[in-house]
């Protein structure tokens, strides 16, 4: 816990922020149509006796009342895919469409890639990539069960990731996971500057490399579950000074309760346009914690 | 290495469209036209199916979907493409009650009278696929992959209701 301290000053009703993040997260998937649709799975979830709640912002996830959802029938039929509420986020603003080419440059265990691809209604390229053998198990794993054929598996370091030019692409980066903490509160303990500071210098190059990727017009969008700034808005400030040929675009989903990312932090400024990117705290919607930013190519 | 030569040298191997999709209605009586959006590939003894007509220039770890394997002359749908495809089929297909679903998704072997040629089959429980079936001599053998079966214990409460 005394690792979120220094998130006193910048979140608003900091201790229900730690009074939360004690309980455990609610039990929530999404509905997969590539396999089915919301009318039929609801119905099929009614017969069942399963309670269910949809949620607010997005009408493809519910939270589900039972204790174990993988053994849920329509789990194993691909109907649903068990995902945490808010990591549903990503794609919903990178907003992909059919036919288009579509990047997530680090994607396993593979939940936002099987989003996209549903998305996409299985039709043009989505690249899931990712570069460690053990974790590409499972994201081929979740793509079949999903019924995902729009789908190629590849695992190049992101940061080399080959010269090919994508519509949208997905950094959904490796971080330090604070926001995860009703999971397993033992991220905190693990937490320490050092380590976002390290993980800081590779998100920096997966971004810049992912902008390099995008057509002109494209779209980027950057996501950490972690509230650490040094691996959000400094991730983010840094590539749009970098590169030059990308702006921020407001995140807003309705519905949905977020606070602006942070125009500066522990002396560093990274300027008011940071606003625009969403910070989400699990107090505010009873999720895990998030932080995504819409990038554009001109 | 220059991007054609990536291509050259990709594993996957592309395969005639209508000669699967034939293979698919014979058995399950599914149309040729499901097929038209996707294209086909081989790689050792798997056939993938893949949304575009062409490999891209990447190094691919998988193309889309496992959608069979083949041994020989002999060839077996996956749960997966039978998950996807398999409501569409008009013969060869079985739709199970709770007992029958249960034993079938842990894995099991049952006797079941039905009106099904030997071979695979189109495993369904109120209207869903589970996934893929062998039938042979009035038994159905669940081939469902280790990984995603549920043991008995675990389903209480997933195949209650309906019209049991």
């Amino acid at each position: 816990m005394d690792s979120l301290e220094r998130y006193r000053g910048i979140v608003p009703e900091f201790e229900r922020l730690i009074e939360s993040i004690v309980r455990p997260l609610p039990v929530t998937v999404r509905i997969n149509t590539l396999k089915t649709d919301r009318d039929r799975l609801l119905f099929r979830l009614r017969e069942a006796k399963v309670p269910y709640l949809p949620f607010s912002w997005y009408d493809l996830g519910l939270e589900l009342e039972v204790e174990k959802p993988g053994n849920l029938i329509e789990n194993l039929m691909g109907h649903v895919h068990v995902q945490e509420e808010i990591s549903m986020v990503s794609p919903v603003v990178l907003d992909p469409k059919p036919e288009e080419r579509v990047l997530d440059l680090c994607a396993a265990p593979g939940s936002k890639t099987t989003q996209i691809a549903q998305m996409m209604e299985n039709r043009g390229l989505l690249a899931a990539n990712d570069p460690a053998n053990t974790r590409v198990a499972s994201l081929r794993s979740n793509c079949e069960r999903a019924g995902a054929v729009n789908v190629v598996v590849t695992r190049y370091d992101g940061r080399r990731f080959p010269s090919q030019k994508f519509d949208r692409v997905l950094v959904d980066a490796p971080c330090t996971g604070q926001g995860m903490a009703r999971k397993d509160l033992s991220v905190l303990d693990r937490w320490s500057l050092k380590r976002s500071l390290g993980l800081q210098r590779l998100q920096r190059a997966l971004l810049k490399r992912a902008t390099e990727l995008a057509k002109p017009g494209g779209v980027v969008v950057y996501s950490t579950c972690t509230f650490a700034p040094e691996e959000n808005e400094a991730v983010v400030s840094w590539v749009t000074d970098q590169v030059r040929q990308v702006r921020l675009e407001k995140v807003s989903i309705p519905s949905l309760e977020s606070c602006p990312g942070l125009v500066e932090w522990d002396g560093s400024l990274f300027g008011h346009e940071m606003e625009k990117c969403a910070r989400y705290y699990p107090h505010q919607n009873d999720t895990g914690g998030f932080f995504v930013a819409k990038l554009i190519k001109e | 290495m220059s991007q054609s030569s990536l291509k050259n040298r990709s594993p996957f191997q592309p395969l005639d469209r209508a000669e699967v999709a034939e293979m698919m209605q014979s058995r399950f009586g599914i149309p040729p036209a499901t097929f038209e959006g996707v294209s086909f590939y081989r790689k050792g003894r798997n056939v993938w199916a893949f949304s575009l007509p062409e490999i891209p220039d990447l190094w691919c770890e998988s193309v889309g979907l496992r959608f069979m394997s083949v041994r020989g002359r002999v060839w077996k749908p996956t749960t997966y493409a039978l998950q996807l495809f398999g409501h569409l089929a008009t013969k060869n297909a079985v739709d199970l009650g709770p007992d029958q679903a249960e034993k079938f998704i842990a894995g099991g072997r049952q006797s079941l009278e039905a009106e099904l040629e030997d071979g695979y089959v189109v495993v369904s429980y109120r209207g869903g696929v589970l996934g893929c079936g062998l039938y042979s001599r009035g038994e159905l053998v669940s081939q469902l992959p280790k990984e995603r079966r549920i043991m008995k214990d675990g389903i209480e409460n997933c195949l209650s209701g309906g019209d049991s």
